[in-house]
């Protein structure tokens, strides 16, 4: 960041001030007639530009040397919100070529990654241009820019965004879900790519060859129990599988078998591979925080189930021996396997014990 | 009270056999993490003071205070030029970190604070991020809060100057078809603008049943399948727009756009607080209510957050043992000192949502008090997250030795808003407003919320006393509905014995209201001026504490002599004492 500053001694630092194309505007100064409070000491190259900005501002001019000094300023500080908006409307008002804005827009991305401004001026142009093909590229650079920062909040945003808006399943659409597959490669647990999944398989209703839920739910649930496999204690696979389960009103009992692999203390004899229920790797660190999390949440929804049907002393003995059961993990998450939530388990347990 | 000493278990995160890129990030933090904690190594623990009197880790009052003071009357540094759209928050920052501190102001420099806000007042209503700038939601908040702090009522107290109306306007003039609202004109919708918008209303009195339509369903269809809430989500499948008129269709999609994210996730908590009172009052599926309300009524019932799922989430952010039980605000993402107010903040928030005080309203109709898919539960008898590991990492980990909170030693990763993302300033309000949190203990008070609404001076019946208009079923119904939003946000106090500090009374703090992030006096001061109410003393549920080991002097006299003008600036807090 500290980059852009690099002219601060720098005799070279042109001034709006000095350059007689800036004649006719009138600079206003940030603050007039008041003592400011905690002021920002500028250089004298950020203060000047802002001075014109705000000139400009006041007479509302929308001219090609506008683009000259909000890039300036922009450059200056992305962050200066202002100076974006005035710009997006100036190249309106200009009918400026947006494809170029956007090539501008690249360099910026990279620059200053983490400014919200940068990725929202992307959307405004993508807007205005309307265009398919422009879309399409984009995905394909931010498939660039994620390579900086796999987990970046508004190059994932934006892309979601795109994909819906323009909403193509061909050209759009159709490479998201191996593309997902392809970073969960990468890593695993790299949540940003696990929420991308839910968002195209889930969020935003029914893509091409999607159309047999059931289908797409069987090969979503072993998607996440052979990534849990791979490394059992990655809380974004566990969630994903959650939410797969909750999306889909599955109960969670249809995957004890599974999940008992994962709360022994060491992995099971391999003797017979089972494909539904893949057994923990070789290095898994067991019993796995999440699976005893998922066992006991297993057992207290049957719980909850077979309290609402309440037919025979047998099914109320059972419950008893469940909530006692289900009493017992979360103790040994509190106290043994997951202590910094030990409050939390000690909620859940008081919350089952209250519920009759 | 300190748990240093004690045997931790330091198992660090488990990698399973298999790193990725996340993994080696997490236990590189992790191994620089460790170091800090007394246990391990005495040597590298940036602050050492507390350790000495055997009471744990002490807040270096002394340093922070200089450090803020530095920059309230030197101004800040060129690099912080990057926080030029910004200055109402190094403002708001300053002011309200003196407020936990229990520092008062001096008149001087608070009509400063009062001048250099109104001069980011934009013309057409709402606040810039500085003079000339185009309003903005979240610097608007910034300001408002700001001017709580340092205004007051009457001439040159700036509160009068705040154009209630125009801002009423600019906030309409940033609402969308599907509830949610624009940070600024051609910008983005976010949550953290929505969450800025309705504590802004709350304050001031803006709140409207159409200015809120449509937020609550906005914000339901923010939480992710994680329990957590993301940005925003997408509307242009359920909201088609022809021009002139929008249709809604219920059936289709409305993802979420982003993960779920501490920032947001409070955004949206703090949020559904502030709308309770609309969710019960302007909510009616039955064909009961009266044809003559029949404009601003929902016939349809309110939306529901689940809130287990949420608190499930909060909870698995919480860092194990050996990130010290900082937080960090995404799945497999860091611990991050910001995410300590974010995402720790929010525990009080849902507690206050799931128990008993914040549940019920006036009447006692149980229908659809809380507003979620699971039910309430009425044993709230202590906080949810582990309290004192989270003052430690902020005390161990946290602390710049030159002064100010950093988000986490050496390296440091982007906080919750970028824009803020200079560690010293932008890690010192969310980390002293931890630890204010920490302390305190700050939830609805059933008691407190009958006392408001019994002292509630009506404006309505008072104009049919003296033979105005008939007053309508609309109009009683609104007046209850402030009567609520009033009563719903100044319920919440301090719970008596509840201040558990690490390191002892050194680390004490004014409590913060957590809806707000201003003290509770601050708040009930501006609340009661734009309601038109007079607010009984609160009968203490905690009494006044004074900060014993930063008497004004030595405050003075530690903000070395080149600071001259901050001789005789502060003196004791108002706070408590009100």
């Amino acid at each position: 960041m500290s980059a852009i500053f690099q002219d601060d001694d720098d005799d070279s630092v042109k001034l709006y001030s000095e350059d007689p194309a800036w004649a006719d505007v009138v600079p206003i100064p940030q603050y007039q007639g008041v003592d400011a409070l905690a002021p920002i000491n500028y250089t004298e190259e950020y203060q000047d530009a802002t001075n014109y900005f705000r000139g400009i501002v006041k007479t509302g001019e929308m001219s090609p040397r506008v683009l000259q000094l909000t890039e300036h300023i922009i450059r200056m500080n992305p962050a200066h919100y202002s100076a974006w908006q005035y710009r997006y409307r100036t190249l309106l008002a200009l009918q400026s070529p947006l494809e170029d804005e956007l090539r501008l827009m690249d360099r910026f991305a990279i620059d200053y990654l983490k400014t919200y401004q940068v990725w929202h001026h992307r959307r405004l142009l993508l807007v205005a241009l309307h265009s398919v093909d422009a879309a399409a590229a984009e995905l394909r650079f931010i498939v660039r820019a994620l390579q900086d920062d796999a987990k970046n909040y508004h190059t994932w945003s934006y892309r979601q965004w795109l994909l819906a808006h323009f909403n193509d399943e061909a050209r759009l659409w159709a490479g998201e879900r191996a593309w997902t597959e392809e970073l969960l490669e990468q890593d695993v647990r790299n949540n940003s790519a696990w929420h991308h999944r839910f968002f195209v398989v889930w969020g935003s209703g029914v893509r091409k060859g999607d159309e047999d839920r059931e289908e797409v739910r069987k090969r979503e649930l072993g998607f996440a129990k052979d990534k849990i496999a791979l490394a059992p204690n990655n809380p974004s696979a566990w969630n994903y599988l959650r939410g797969v389960l909750d999306h889909t009103k599955t109960p969670y009992s249809t995957l004890s078998t599974f999940v008992q692999l994962y709360t022994a203390s060491s992995a099971p004899a391999a003797d017979v591979f089972d494909l539904d229920n893949p057994p923990p790797s070789a290095g898994a660190e067991l019993p796995s925080v999440n699976a005893l999390e998922f066992l006991a949440d297993i057992h207290e929804q049957e719980g909850q189930t077979e309290q609402a049907v309440q037919v025979c002393v047998y099914v109320v003995l059972r419950y008893t021996f469940t909530k006692h059961f289900v009493a017992q993990i979360w103790k040994s998450l509190a106290n043994e396997h997951d202590t910094m939530r030990k409050k939390y388990w000690e909620f859940r347990i008081r919350e089952a014990m209250q519920s009759r | 009270m300190a748990s240093s000493g004690v045997t931790r278990n330091l198992r660090s995160t488990p990698v399973d056999g298999y790193p990725t890129p996340t993994s080696a990030l997490q236990s590189s933090t992790e191994t620089i993490l460790v170091k800090h904690l007394p246990i391990v190594t005495s040597a590298d623990v940036p602050v050492g003071e507390g350790e000495a009197s055997g009471q744990g880790p002490a807040l270096n009052r002394q340093l922070h205070l200089q450090y803020l003071l530095r920059n309230l009357l030197q101004g800040f540094p060129a690099r912080y030029a990057s926080q030029d759209a910004s200055q109402p928050w190094l403002i708001f920052w300053t002011l309200q970190a003196f407020s936990i501190l229990g520092v008062g102001l001096d008149d001087r420099t608070k009509q400063r604070a009062r001048e250099s806000l109104l001069a980011m007042q934009h013309p057409n209503g709402g606040f810039g991020g500085g003079p000339g700038q185009a309003p903005h939601l979240l610097p608007t908040y910034a300001s408002v809060c700001a001017l709580a702090i340092v205004g007051h009522p009457g001439k040159g107290g700036a509160w009068e100057g705040i154009d209630r109306k125009k801002l009423y306007d600019f906030f309409m003039s940033l609402k969308q078809p599907d509830g949610s609202f624009l940070v600024a004109q051609y910008a983005e919708v976010d949550m953290r603008g929505l969450y800025c918008l309705l504590a802004v209303a709350t304050l001031l009195n803006l709140m409207t049943p159409e200015l809120l339509s449509g937020i609550p369903e906005f914000i339901a269809s923010c939480q992710t399948f994680e329990g957590g809430f993301g940005n925003a989500s997408f509307s242009e499948w359920a909201f088609q727009s022809d021009g002139s008129s929008v249709s809604y269709d219920p059936s289709a999609p409305r993802p979420v756009i982003g993960e779920a994210h501490g920032g947001y996730t409070f955004c949206a908590a703090a949020s559904w607080v502030l709308l309770r009172p609309y969710l019960r009052l302007y909510y009616d599926p039955s064909s009961h209510a009266p044809k003559s309300l029949s404009a601003s009524i929902i016939r349809r019932p309110p939306p529901t957050m689940k809130l287990l799922a949420l608190l499930r989430w909060l909870s698995n952010m919480q860092g194990i043992e050996t990130e010290l039980g900082g937080f960090k605000g995404r799945t497999n993402k860091l611990v991050d000192g910001c995410y300590s107010w974010w995402v720790g903040g929010c525990f009080g928030l849902v507690e206050g949502l799931m128990g008993p005080a914040s549940a019920a309203g006036t009447e006692s109709e149980g229908k659809h008090e809380l507003h979620a898919d699971e039910d309430g539960w009425d044993d709230v008898d202590d906080a949810l997250l582990n309290r004192e590991a989270l003052q430690e990492y902020i005390l161990y980990a946290g602390q710049h030795p030159a002064g100010g909170l950093r988000d986490k030693p050496p390296k440091y990763v982007m906080c919750f808003d970028s824009r803020h993302r200079i560690p010293d300033m932008s890690g010192l309000l969310p980390s002293l407003a931890t630890l204010s949190m920490v302390d305190h203990r700050v939830s609805p008070d059933e008691m407190r919320r009958d006392n408001l609404l019994r002292a509630w001076k009506s404006t309505v019946t008072e104009g049919e006393a003296i033979g105005a208009a008939p007053i309508s079923e609309e109009q009683i119904r609104f007046e209850t509905f402030q009567k609520e939003v009033f009563a719903n946000a100044l319920c919440w106090l301090e719970d008596e014995g509840s201040d558990k500090y690490v390191g002892g009374n050194v680390n004490r703090l004014n409590a913060t209201q957590p809806l707000f992030n201003l003290t509770v006096t601050h708040s009930e001061q501006m609340m009661a001026h734009f309601y038109g109410q007079t607010i009984s003393p609160r009968t203490a549920r905690n009494p006044p504490k004074c900060n014993k080991s930063s008497p004004p002097d030595s405050l003075v006299a530690g903000a070395k002599s080149n600071i001259t003008a901050a001789r005789g600036l502060c003196c004791q807090s108002p706070d408590f004492i009100s």
